[in-house]
C-alpha cells in the first residue's frame, strides 16, 4: 500500500493548477506535434526541451509538461494514418490497415474518435501496470552492482536497433560514435581528452545541441531532398457518430491490444512496432471470421492503437527504473532529466520520489486530458495536417535555433548544432541509426564511471564484468537482442509488409 | 551502391586508430596508474568502432542514392543559409534575419518568394515579442535597435 500512498501524493504533484496547466499544454502541443507532417515525436520532444529550460520551469512541472507532449505526441500521429495512409512511424502502419478504409468508406471521424479511445485504453492499461510493475523493478535493481549496470548498458544499446532492427553492426558503430563523442571534455581525473585546446569543449558536448541538431536539421535536410514542400490539400471529416454501442464492442479489443502493448514496451528492444503487430495479428486470429479485418473494421484501429500507446508508457518503465531508454523519444525523456540535474535510476524513486510519482500521476491526468482534447478538437488537428511543411520546417528549425540560443548565447553551440544536422543527414542516408548515438553521449559518463568502479574493485581484472550470475544474464540477453533480429527481423518485416500489401 | 559503406567504414576505421592513438598521448594524471585510466574506455571505444567498420568493410549493405547535383546544392543553399543565420544574428538582430533566413529556406522548398518572405517576416516579429516579452529572454535587435531609443 506504500505504492498508494506516493500515488496520491503524486496526484498531489500532478494537479497542482500550474503543473495542470503545462500539462494540459503539453498535451495540445504534443497532438499538434504528432499531427504536423514531419514532426516526430523525438524530434518535437527535443525541440521543446530548451523552451522547458528558457521557461525556467521545476523539474517536476518540466518533466510533466514533456511527457504529456510524448503522450500527445502517440495521439496525433494516427490522425495522418487514418486519412492519408502514411504512417508517421513505424508503429502506426497498423493502424493503417482499418483506418483508412475506413476513411474511404466516409467514416473519417468514427476511426479517429475510435482511435483516441482505444489510445485512451492503451495507455490508462499500461500505466496502471507502470504502477505496479516500477517500483518492483527499481527495488530489484537496487541489488546492481557496477558490473551489472555495466553489462545493462551493453544490453541497452544491442536491443535499441528493436526486433524489427536491420543491421546490428551498424546499431554496435552508431553507438560507438555516440559513446566516443560522449568522452570530449574534461573527465573525472581531470585529464583533457579530445579538447583540441579549444574552450568551449572542456565541458563536453551538450547533448541537447546534438539532439536537436542531428534530429530536426536533419530532417530540414531531407525534405529538401523529397520536394516533400507541397503538403497535402485540405481534408474534410464527417460528422461524428458513434454510439455508446459501438464503443462497447471495442472495449475487449482495447483491453487485449493495451496488455499486449505494456509487455512489448517494458522488454527490451520490442517496442512500440512489435506491441501495435502483435495487438492486431492477435485481434485477426481470434475474430477470425467475424471480424472484417482490412475492410474497415473499427476493432482493427483499435486493436494496434491500444498496442501502441500501451507501449509508450510501458517504454517508460526501464527508463524510469533503470535509467536505461528503449526508444529514442524516452531517450530525449532521459536527456532531460540529467540536464535537470536528475540521476536517473531506482535511487530515483526514494531520493526523488515527488518527481517520479508526480510524472506517473501526470500521465494518468495527461490521458484523460487528451481523450477530452481529442474528440472535440480533432477537426482543428486535421486542419493542421495540410500545413504545408515548406513553410511550416524552415519555421520550426528556427524555433530551435532560438531555443538553444537562449541557453547559452553562443554562436559556438550553434554552428556545432549545424554540425550536427549536416551529420546526421549522411548518418541517415547511410541508414545508420541515430537512436544509438544519442543514447551513447547519454549514458557514456555512467557507463565509464561503472566500468571504472568494476574494475577498480576488481584491481583490474576484466572478468568481473560477466562474473555474478545476473551480469551473465544480462550479457546473454545482449547477445540474444544483437543476434536475433538478423533471423527473425525479415520475417516480421515482411509481415508487416504483407498485411500492408494486402489492403492497397 | 555498395561503396557508400565501404566509404564510410574505411573513414570510421581511421577515426578510431586516430581516436585510440589519441587516448594512449593522454598523460597520467595526477596519483598514478590505477587499475583504469582516462585512456581505458577510449580504448575499449576505438576498439569496438574498429571491429565493426571492418565489417561494415568486408560486408557492406546496399546503399541507398545521393541526391543528383541539383538536389545536393540545394541543400549546400539551405546549409549556407543555417550558417549566415547565425553569423549575421548578432549583427542584423533577430527579426532581420530570421526574415532572410526563413524566407530563403521556404523560397527554395517551393513557396513563392513574396509569401516566404512575409512568412519569415511574421514569424520573426511573432517570435521576438514572445520571447522578449512573454519569456522575458533577450534577443538580439541588431541594427533595428535605433527604433527602440525612440
Amino acid at each position: 500500500m506504500e505504492t498508494l500512498g506516493y500515488l496520491i501524493d503524486g496526484f498531489g504533484v500532478a494537479l497542482a493548477p500550474h503543473n495542470l496547466m503545462f500539462a494540459l499544454i503539453g498535451a495540445f502541443l504534443g497532438t499538434l506535434i504528432g499531427a504536423l507532417p514531419g514532426l516526430g515525436p523525438a524530434n518535437g520532444v527535443a525541440i521543446l526541451i530548451p523552451l522547458a529550460f528558457t521557461l525556467g520551469l521545476p523539474p517536476e512541472t518540466a518533466l510533466i509538461m514533456l511527457t504529456s507532449v510524448y503522450a500527445g505526441a502517440m495521439y496525433g500521429g494516427r490522425i495522418s494514418s487514418i486519412l492519408l495512409n502514411i504512417p508517421g512511424d513505424e508503429p502506426a502502419m497498423m493502424t493503417c490497415l482499418d483506418g483508412y478504409p475506413m476513411a474511404q468508406k466516409g467514416k473519417a471521424a468514427e476511426a479517429l474518435a475510435i482511435s483516441a479511445i482505444a489510445s485512451f485504453m492503451g495507455s490508462l492499461i499500461a500505466t496502471i501496470g507502470l504502477i505496479l510493475l516500477a517500483p518492483l523493478l527499481a527495488k530489484f535493481a537496487l541489488t546492481f552492482g557496477p558490473a551489472e549496470y555495466f553489462a545493462l548498458f551493453v544490453l541497452a544499446f544491442a536491443t535499441l536497433g528493436g526486433i524489427t532492427g536491420k543491421n546490428p553492426v551498424k546499431t554496435i558503430l552508431a553507438a560507438a560514435i555516440g559513446l566516443m563523442i560522449a568522452t570530449v571534455g574534461i573527465d573525472s581525473t581531470g585529464t583533457q581528452r579530445y579538447t583540441f585546446g579549444v574552450l568551449e569543449l572542456y565541458e563536453g558536448v551538450d547533448f541537447i545541441i546534438a539532439i536537436v541538431g542531428l534530429f530536426a536539421i536533419s530532417e530540414l535536410l531531407f525534405f529538401i531532398e523529397s520536394r516533400a514542400g507541397g503538403g497535402k490539400g485540405p481534408m474534410k471529416v464527417n460528422k461524428l457518430s458513434l454510439s455508446w454501442k459501438e464503443i462497447g464492442s471495442i472495449f475487449p479489443t482495447t483491453l487485449r491490444g493495451g496488455v499486449l502493448g505494456f509487455i512489448s514496451g517494458v522488454l527490451p528492444g520490442a517496442g512500440a512496432s512489435l506491441g501495435s503487430f502483435i495487438s492486431y495479428t492477435l485481434e485477426k486470429k481470434i475474430l477470425g471470421s467475424k471480424g472484417r479485418f482490412g475492410e474497415g473494421d473499427p476493432r482493427g484501429v483499435a486493436a494496434p492503437e491500444a498496442g501502441n500507446n500501451g507501449a509508450s508508457s510501458g517504454a517508460l518503465v526501464p527508463m524510469l527504473t533503470l535509467g536505461v531508454p528503449g526508444s529514442g523519444t524516452t531517450a530525449v525523456l532521459l536527456a532531460l532529466l540529467i540536464s535537470m540535474n536528475i540521476t536517473p535510476g531506482p535511487m530515483m524513486f526514494t531520493q526523488n520520489a515527488d518527481i517520479v510519482w508526480g510524472v506517473i500521476a501526470a500521465l494518468l491526468v495527461g490521458n484523460f486530458l487528451l481523450l477530452l482534447l481529442n474528440i472535440p478538437l480533432v477537426g482543428i488537428f486535421v486542419k493542421l495536417l495540410s500545413v504545408p511543411p515548406k513553410y511550416l520546417l524552415p519555421i520550426v528549425t528556427m524555433v530551435a535555433f532560438v531555443g538553444i540560443y537562449s541557453i547559452s548565447n553562443s554562436a559556438f553551440d550553434l554552428y556545432f548544432m549545424v554540425a550536427f544536422g549536416v551529420a546526421g543527414y549522411i548518418l541517415r542516408k547511410l541508414e545508420i541509426p541515430l537512436v544509438p548515438i544519442i543514447l551513447g553521449l547519454l549514458l557514456g559518463p555512467e557507463m565509464e564511471k561503472n566500468l571504472g568502479h568494476a574494475l577498480t574493485l576488481s584491481n583490474g581484472d576484466w572478468s568481473v564484468l560477466w562474473s555474478s550470475g545476473l551480469s551473465i544474464t544480462l550479457w546473454a540477453l545482449a547477445i540474444i537482442g544483437l543476434v536475433l533480429p538478423v533471423v527473425v527481423g525479415p520475417i516480421l518485416r515482411r509481415r508487416m509488409r504483407a498485411a500492408q500489401d494486402n489492403v492497397e | 551502391m555498395k561503396c557508400n559503406d565501404r566509404v564510410f567504414g574505411l573513414l570510421m576505421l581511421v577515426l578510431a586508430v586516430a581516436y585510440g592513438w589519441g587516448a594512449t598521448q593522454f598523460p597520467e594524471p595526477f596519483g598514478g596508474g590505477e587499475a583504469i585510466g582516462p585512456e581505458t574506455f577510449p580504448l575499449l571505444l576505438a576498439v569496438v568502432l574498429a571491429l565493426s567498420s571492418l565489417y561494415l568493410i568486408v560486408k557492406p549493405d546496399p546503399g541507398s542514392k545521393w541526391p543528383p547535383m541539383r538536389t545536393g546544392l540545394e541543400l549546400l543553399i539551405a546549409v549556407v543559409v543555417l550558417i549566415a543565420y547565425v553569423l549575421l544574428l548578432q549583427p542584423l538582430g533577430f527579426i532581420i534575419t530570421t526574415t532572410l533566413a526563413v524566407g530563403t529556406l521556404c523560397w527554395r522548398m517551393g513557396a513563392a518568394p513574396i509569401r516566404a518572405y512575409v512568412t519569415g517576416l511574421i514569424a520573426g516579429i511573432v517570435v521576438y515579442f514572445l520571447f522578449t516579452i512573454g519569456l522575458d529572454l533577450s534577443l538580439p535587435l541588431g541594427v533595428l535597435s535605433v527604433l527602440e531609443g525612440s
